[in-house]
């Protein structure tokens, strides 16, 4: 009963924060036309007639010499501007640079920089530091409400690490793998209900997951390991310490430039595999086996 | 019956030695099937490893309101050090979200677009992905049972 309280919870967290991404307002109005898109693999784009559409570029080098209404997105040698080109839209770089564009770009230009978050270090360590204050209270509320839940993934993440990290990584793959599955359905309406509710899905199961792995770093750290010392023990006892300790553990592993990110990333997977492998805690299987009434009769 | 045999039947594993002693004792637990011999001192809770669920309740709000005051002060004291606002870095974070989006966008339309091998190559990994994902959710959890 708690377990499914909390995962109701869970769930409309999940919601709100996919629904928040969704609806973000756009910072340039956008062009409802699709019909003139171009895409190109593999090869470099010569945009040479006026496109009424977005453009993306994978593997290789856009020259623009002509006026793109909607967005460029460029995943390879970066954009070169020429004669008349201009983009209307948000110009996306990942790799390369961008030659002659200035006054040509009409909306936002996204750089690998923006990407990795172009802040001063400072404000950065700000941010981090805010950021583990919303998953100290995520945390305590999570384990308040489900404490029980929490404690017996925590155990397993320490038991079978290697089994979560693997399922964690073929979870994360299959997320992706079945996003872009469900990209091909949006032409016909019902991809983007299948999109909202994998997006919940996936966001639910990192949030629980990190709270299991603030639970087990917490334990691995600081819990106790004779009933002696549990019993001389005034605070640091119980879930909630337990969690918390994991927070400012991995928190502060988390301001270490690079490392940080790594290590964050490290847990998010290890928490997706031990989230998926207990079942959210409930440690029910996910899939019933089929058993013959003879056979269960013996 | 005698004192001796009373203390023994009511805590057999404290006055061991009666055992030997009393042979009205001893016909007593043949009577009722238990061998004197075989009956081992029981499970101490002393002697057993700390369960993962002692003490799992306890609430020690002072450490979580102390946790939670700290990293407060701290994000603040940051935020002033730096000279900007939570706001102000919201909205650049905003900025952010707002691209990933685009690429989720625009990266819906490539894959449509996308040539036969690389869709046939996506298609045979969510197979193939999806598979192993079953197989690994089918084995059970170990946990408390390790």
């Amino acid at each position: 009963m708690r377990s499914r309280r909390v995962l109701v919870l869970l769930t409309a967290i999940a919601a709100t924060i996919v629904t928040a991404l969704l609806a973000a307002p756009s910072a340039t109005p956008r062009h409802t036309s699709g019909g003139g898109n171009v895409v190109v693999f593999g090869r470099n784009a010569t945009i040479d007639h006026a496109v009424n559409g977005d453009v993306q570029v994978y593997r290789g080098t856009a020259t623009v010499r002509d006026t793109i209404d909607g967005d460029l997105l460029v995943f390879g040698d970066g954009v070169v501007f020429e004669g008349n080109g201009r983009v209307l839209g948000d110009v996306i770089l990942a790799g390369g640079a961008v030659k002659n564009g200035e006054g040509r770009i009409g909306g936002r230009l996204y750089t690998p920089a923006t990407i990795e978050g172009a802040v001063a270090m400072i404000t950065r360590t700000a941010v981090i530091v805010s950021l583990l204050l919303v998953w100290m209270i995520a945390a305590i509320v999570v384990t308040l409400m489900s404490g029980r839940e929490i404690r017996l993934s925590s155990i397993e993440v320490r038991t079978s690490p290697l089994h979560c990290f693997a399922l964690g990584l073929v979870a994360v793959t299959s997320f992706v793998l079945t996003a872009i599955v469900f990209s091909y359905l949006v032409p016909y309406l019902i991809g983007i209900p299948l999109l909202f509710a994998l997006a919940v899905f996936a966001v639910l199961t990192k949030i629980y997951g990190t709270v299991v792995l603030f639970h087990a770093v917490g334990t691995l750290v600081a819990g106790a390991r004779t009933r002696e010392q549990l019993a001389q023990r005034r605070w640091f006892r119980g879930d909630l310490a337990m969690v918390v300790v994991g927070v400012l553990v991995l928190g502060a592993l988390r301001l270490i430039p690079v490392v940080g990110t790594l290590i964050w990333a490290f847990a998010s997977v290890f928490g997706i595999g031990v989230a998926l492998a207990t079942k959210f805690g409930r440690r029910e299987p996910w899939f019933l086996a089929w058993a013959p009434a003879e056979a269960r009769a013996r | 019956m005698n004192d001796a045999c009373q203390r023994y039947l009511e805590n057999p594993e404290a006055n061991p030695e009666h055992a030997n002693e009393c042979a009205e004792c001893r016909a007593l637990f043949d009577a009722l099937g238990v061998s004197v011999e075989d009956r081992r001192p029981r499970l101490s809770m002393e002697d057993l490893p700390l369960a993962p669920w002692e003490g799992a309740r306890h609430r020690p709000w002072g450490l979580i309101a102390a946790a939670a005051i700290s990293v407060l002060t701290l994000s603040i004291l940051f935020f002033i050090y730096a000279g900007t606002s939570p706001l102000s870095v919201l909205s650049a974070e905003m900025s952010r979200l707002e691209m990933m989006r685009e690429i989720f966008r625009l990266g819906s339309t490539a894959v449509r677009n996308a040539p036969l091998t690389w869709q046939v190559t996506i298609g045979v990994l969510f197979v193939v992905v999806n598979t192993i994902l079953v197989l690994l959710l089918r084995r059970a959890p170990r946990g408390i049972d390790a």
